[in-house]
């Protein structure tokens, strides 16, 4: 039985609060035992926004909650990101490199499911069709696409639909999507229009900062669609 | 000029509204990107990197390589100048100018950059857009929309009704009937005009040779008409040498308009009997930019336009949006850079972080994290950021200071949105249709099974084409893709541009025409161009060109010249030539 942590972003907690338990339950079913780490934030808003002092002051408090753990999973693929291109970077020297060493132990919420040893024990079975939205951090900075899809492959019965034009963002881009909102509407718009044409009720992805994104759009124009994690979707697969 | 006013929001928020260019936009640019990677990969394996080392170079050794090429413009009787702001290049080029009256531009980034035609339009001087696209914005007077199709954001009719406003006759909006009309108010000019200005895509130092790359024909009249020709580039727009050069242009076309070369590439040596030729190198900050770490790989910058194509950003707000010379993501990297201040601040923030534009960047610039070194760069400098939005990031800096603290902020932020999602939208204006998140809103598993048939959607997946071994085989067919008649023998006729080539190239169709042979005059006075091609000259891909590219002039011709510059519509036969018939034969 391994030990692992499970971070629980910030915004993951506030605005899809079961996703965590979803996440302990499919990394349980794996047989490791979990510790959750909660109340912290990887400094993404703040460091998009050009806000580094801010986003170090809260990211140092998630390197230390992490520090005494051998791995981490992370079921966000921008916190992700944030965590092992930038949030480093907003040290100096020494404790530079001890922010990278930390930031090395965090691994993807899929990789870490599909990699493990006990994954061919779940007996994952679903009946049905989903779409696949390709977030553009798991895609371009992480490279989980391959590892995203062969998860999602797994499920017995479970059809999965690619979008025409996969590789392009959604709209949301954090605080983008409250300065620039024109814009940002404008592209979700396009990235709705391009998972309808699926004909999938059901759309799943590896973060759901984007879902919550299309979540918010698909509703405003009265689109039946529901957004759901991986964790969400492996959840209802176990069963 | 591009109108400056307001915030990238306001602007952005106004091109939405008013022009909607995401329908003229996203459609054509899906394409381009689709059609573009396919060219890219059927290149050498290694193009892009090599392009990015031969850049990378040129910016290490900057200085170095000036100092060589300023020798060898010398031996070539090319005057070399360096201009350090905008306002010296103006200065240079109207001394240069000297008692010219009528002067044909082409496509340059770098003069719009310095206001070049304003600048000279305002001493009286008579200046003609010779680029077809550019000839459009010019009516318009907004500026480029694009740095490679300036036009792009209008359709055809609007095209035809601005032509209509400048007295021109024209009974419909026939892409190629527009293209046509203004290749022949373009000609006309070049008929009688003083000097040509252009700009340049690359200065190769070993050799003092100057690269530049076109569609329409308008730079070959430009290089070879009128007695004076003065070209103006960016001080970083040099390599080392002419394999440099290759790798820049195996990646330089097929990035920004998916072709495998332009119609025309000039290699262009002194100046022809009688003609002055004179090269100004831009600095504007490029210098400072150099020294700064973290932002001199934008300065690798070959100006494909790869970025903006693949930008959803710059897709739904339009080029003008970015009120630069500079537009989409290099644009938002470039501008703040090269006019430090509050002017262009907020340009980083037109990007959702999505990294399409690093990914597709032919010369591996990291674009998207300059975007957010710039941000942080706006916020210490002051340039950018309320003070009410610092106040913001510092309190929810204090409530992530401790987990407990957090748990409760948290907690608070979930209880406040159930229940106003349905009321409150974050954008009272009524044209965001977004609703806030209904946190734990439950899930129904019955979706599942409610998929509907996916609907058919036009992707432009390009046809997968394998390339045979052949270099020969691959010639005929890659010529022929270009609209080029491949023969054994011909039987000529008496007003036949008769030609032999140096080299041809089989991965791109092309063929290398030197010294004589690539006399742009004749080229493009004839009513038909017939190359002369030897099979054992064919090389398979642009960079194994070096060997046969001499040292004087040299021209690589690509297909018959074309534009696109109306709704991306190609139009065969602007200036020259439609028709190319290529002939395979052992040279006697």
């Amino acid at each position: 039985m391994a030990s692992v942590a499970l971070f629980d972003p910030c915004y993951m907690a506030a605005l899809n609060p079961g996703d965590a338990d979803n996440a302990r339950r499919i990394l349980e079913a794996l047989g490791d035992e979990v510790t959750l780490i909660d109340g912290r934030c990887c400094g993404q808003p703040a460091f998009n926004s050009g806000y580094r002092g801010e986003a170090r002051t809260v990211g140092r408090e998630l390197l230390r909650a992490a520090q005494p753990h051998a791995t981490i999973v992370v079921p966000s693929g921008s916190c992700g990101s944030m965590i092992a291109h930038f949030l480093p970077t907003l040290f100096a020297g020494e404790r530079r490199l001890g922010a990278q060493s930390i930031a090395n132990r965090f691994v993807s919420f899929a990789s870490y499911v599909l990699h493990h040893p006990n994954s061919g024990n779940l007996g994952l079975k679903l009946a049905g069709v989903v779409a696949y939205h390709d977030a553009c951090h798991g895609r371009r900075e992480l490279a989980l696409t391959a590892d995203i899809l062969a998860l999602l492959g797994r499920v017995e019965g479970l059809e999965v639909r690619r979008l025409a034009f996969e590789e392009e963002c959604c709209g949301f881009g954090g605080t983008f999507s409250v300065k620039l909102p024109e814009i940002s509407v404008a592209m979700m718009t396009a990235k709705l229009n391009d998972v309808a044409a699926t004909g999938a009720k059901v759309l799943v992805s590896g973060d759901f900062s984007c879902l919550a994104h299309l979540d918010a759009g698909a509703r405003g124009v009265g689109l039946k669609l529901e957004s759901w994690t991986l964790p969400e979707l492996l959840v209802r697969a176990l069963s | 000029m591009n109108s400056r006013r307001g915030s990238y929001k306001d602007r952005a928020a106004r091109e939405i509204r008013d022009e909607r260019p995401a329908a003229t936009v996203t459609p054509i640019m899906r394409k381009l990107i689709a059609d573009s990677s396919a060219m890219l990969e059927r290149g050498p394996a290694d193009a892009k990197s090599r392009a990015s080392a031969a850049r990378a170079y040129a910016i290490d050794h900057l200085d170095e390589l000036h100092s060589i090429i300023e020798d060898n413009f010398a031996r070539r009787d090319i005057g070399y100048h360096v201009a350090t702001t905008p306002a010296d290049a103006v200065r240079i080029i109207r001394e240069l100018l000297g008692g010219a009256r009528r002067v044909a531009k082409s496509k340059t980034m770098v003069g719009e950059e310095v206001g070049l035609t304003h600048a000279l339009r305002e001493a009286g001087i008579d200046v003609l857009e010779t680029d077809i696209g550019e000839y459009i914005v010019d009516i318009e007077g907004r500026g480029p929309s694009h740095i490679t199709a300036p036009a792009l954001h209008l359709n055809r009719t609007r095209i035809q009704e601005m032509l209509q406003r400048t007295g021109a006759n024209l009974p419909d909006d026939d892409p190629v009937r527009l293209s046509r009309y203004v290749r022949d108010v373009v000609g006309a000019f070049f008929q009688d005009c003083d000097a040509a200005i252009t700009g340049t895509n690359v200065a190769i130092a070993s050799s003092g040779r100057l690269t530049i790359v076109e569609n329409e024909g308008n730079v070959s009249l430009g290089v070879s008409h009128p007695k004076l020709h003065i070209a103006i580039t960016g001080y970083e727009k040099i390599v080392a040498d002419e394999a440099a050069a290759l790798s820049v242009l195996e990646v330089l076309a097929p990035s920004a308009t998916a072709q495998p070369l332009t119609s025309f590439t000039h290699f262009l040596a002194g100046p022809l009997p009688g003609q002055e030729r004179h090269v100004v190198f831009v600095d504007n900050g490029r210098s400072r930019i150099a020294r700064d770490e973290r932002y001199r790989d934008v300065l690798k910058c070959i100006r494909c336009g790869a970025c903006m194509n693949s930008c959803p950003v710059y897709r739904v707000a339009g080029g003008l949006s970015y009120g630069s010379p500079y537009m989409g993501p290099i644009g938002a990297v470039l501008s703040p850079l090269l006019w430090p201040g509050e002017r262009y601040a907020d340009l980083p923030q037109a990007s959702s972080l999505c990294g399409r534009c690093t990914e597709v960047c032919p010369v591996g610039i990291p674009l998207h994290r300059m975007l957010l070194d710039l941000r942080a760069d706006a916020v210490a400098s002051g340039d950018a950021g309320s003070r009410r939005e610092k106040a913001g990031w510092l309190a929810w800096a204090e409530a992530f200071r401790g987990a407990t603290r957090a748990r409760a902020v948290t907690a608070l932020g979930r209880i406040a949105l159930r229940g106003t999602a349905r009321i409150i939208r974050p954008h009272g204006d009524g044209a965001d249709p977004r609703m806030l998140p209904e946190p734990g809103a439950p899930h129904d598993p019955s979706l599942l099974a409610t998929a509907t048939e996916p609907r058919p959607v036009e992707t432009f997946i390009p046809i997968a084409e394998l390339w045979p071994d052949d270099p020969i085989a691959l010639f005929r067919r890659r010529a022929a893709a270009l609209g080029v008649t491949v023969v054994d023998s011909l039987e000529q006729r008496p007003d036949d541009r008769l030609l032999t080539a140096t080299a041809a190239i089989a991965s791109t169709g092309s063929v290398l025409l030197t010294g004589e042979h690539a006399a742009r005059r004749p080229l493009l006075a004839a009513a038909r161009v017939v190359v002369n091609v030897d099979p054992a000259t064919i090389v398979r891909f642009p960079s194994h060109l070096e060997a046969y590219l001499g040292e004087g002039d040299a021209l690589i011709l690509t297909g018959a010249s074309r534009t696109a510059d109306i709704e991306k519509q190609i139009v065969k036969g602007i200036h020259g030539a439609e028709e190319m018939v290529v002939v395979l034969q052992k040279n006697a």
